[in-house]
């Protein structure tokens, strides 16, 4: 069985013993090229789901409207940290999802109604195959994964400082602040985000390179230790914006501080939730 | 340098610890540089990066966030917690092209008045040595 014929009958399976009201995973898109969404509520619509290397999305998001629900989500192995995350910061509960994990053969881009055979950017940096936890799994569970390296992040620290502040204040003037990046995030939830208060108001409502800088700067600040590198806020963003390149950062700065990665597992607190009285961290030295 | 530029540091500085050791200062006569603004905040801990990132965004040269030396807190960790959040944001922010030496941490305690005003000084002078901040960040909406 290949990776959708085994969703669709783990699917079907899981509604007709109703062990979950809702399934969520991808069908085709309607222009017959891109994957969308999916939520499957009867045993009988199961068999329009799919899985295939254009299956980018993140589903965990999802299940922050699900919460309390019994529900199977198909996860690739970022999502599946999504979803640690989310237990972790206890948002979801673990034992009312049920994690449909699948071995990820890495995302390809889509443009101009045309599959590519190019994996996408975050895929290509991505080390990792098989879901670090799962109820059940699609696919096979490959060899032990190599260590993340950050070749990107490198070649910007490489530059000068006035080169890099340049290259961000070009990115960010491009910004429309369609907060399309935030909407994307499973790690970005809040109810109230800081770039809609009004007062004080952090992030004025004018469309300035300056409300940009602040913008960007702080939306990836909020998931230093905490982003899960699903790449979806650069994957929805209209302005190519590279928003890897901070989320990276970030992920490089706690990994090498704290050797923490963000939904490895659901238990271990976060950089930010926790500290060590005797660390030396080169602040207030 | 542009000439006559005075850099433009804000402090926050712990009510516990800090504030009263910038007090202090104060009433022993200590000078040092006026080019600080001081903000009092109920602890280190308190100090929402936003804080220094909109601080940035004004045209702040420096920010020097001060709090109780670790283990002095008075919500006992709240500098702790700063320590963290402070040791990411500094490589951050140089990463998108401000120096790290224009975030300034540091532990002062109530009886330090003399440290407080050294600290003050040799953030100011250490400010003088960089170019005044411009661009994007320094226009500010009103
Ligand atoms: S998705 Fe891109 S353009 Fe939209 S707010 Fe985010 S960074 Fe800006
Ligand atoms: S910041 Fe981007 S890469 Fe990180 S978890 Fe959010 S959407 Fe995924
Ligand atoms: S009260 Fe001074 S650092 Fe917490």
């Amino acid at each position: 069985m290949n990776a959708t014929e085994q969703i669709v009958a783990k699917a079907r399976e899981l509604l007709e013993s109703g062990t979950v009201e809702c399934v969520i995973g991808y069908e085709r898109a309607t222009d017959g090229v891109n994957a969308r969404p999916l939520f499957v509520y009867q045993a009988e619509e199961a068999g329009k789901l799919i899985f295939d290397q254009t299956c980018a999305h993140n589903l965990a998001k999802y299940l922050l409207n699900r919460k309390g629900k019994a529900t199977a989500i198909v996860a690739k192995p970022c999502d599946v940290r999504a979803v640690n995350l989310l237990i972790n910061e206890h948002q979801v509960e673990r034992d009312k999802v049920l994690i449909i994990g699948v071995v990820c053969p890495g995302m390809v881009e889509t443009k101009w109604g045309r599959v590519s055979e190019k994996l996408r950017q975050a895929c290509e940096l991505c080390r990792e195959h098989t879901p670090v936890v799962y109820d059940f799994l699609v696919g096979e569970p490959g060899d032990e994964e190599a260590a993340v390296e950050y070749p990107d992040v490198a070649r910007m620290e490489a530059l000068s400082i006035e080169e890099r502040r340049a290259f961000w204040e070009e990115q960010f003037s491009r910004c429309i602040r369609c907060y399309a990046c935030r909407q994307a995030c499973p790690g970005c939830y809040c109810s109230e985000c800081f770039a809609e208060r009004l007062d004080p108001l952090w992030v004025g409502i004018r469309i300035a390179p300056s409300e940009s800088w602040i913008w960007n700067t702080m939306r990836a600040f909020h998931l230093a230790g905490r982003c899960i590198g699903c790449n979806q806020c650069e994957r929805v963003c209209p302005m190519n914006i590279p928003l890897s390149l901070l989320n990276r950062k970030l992920e490089k700065e706690t990994l090498e501080l704290f050797g923490y990665r963000a939904g490895v597992d659901a238990e271990t607190p976060a950089p930010f939730a926790t500290f060590r009285k005797d660390e030396k961290l080169e602040v207030g030295e | 340098m542009a000439v006559g530029h005075e850099p433009r540091i804000v402090g926050f500085l712990c009510n516990w610890c800090s504030y009263a050791g910038a007090d202090v200062a104060g009433t022993s006569r200590i000078t040092y540089p006026p080019n600080i603004r001081i903000i009092r905040v109920p602890c280190s801990g308190r100090v929402d990066p936003l804080l220094i990132v909109k601080s940035f965004q004004m045209g702040a040269d420096g920010v020097l966030v001060a709090g109780c030396h670790p283990g002095d807190c008075h919500y006992s960790e709240g500098n702790y917690h700063a320590r963290r959040r402070l040791a990411v944001l500094r490589p951050f922010l140089e990463y998108l092209g401000i120096e790290r030496e224009r975030l300034r941490v540091e532990w002062v305690s109530a009886s330090e008045g003399r440290r407080f005003s050294q600290v003050v000084s040799s953030f100011t002078e250490q400010l003088r040595k960089l170019e005044p901040r411009k661009g994007a960040e320094v226009e500010v909406s009103s």
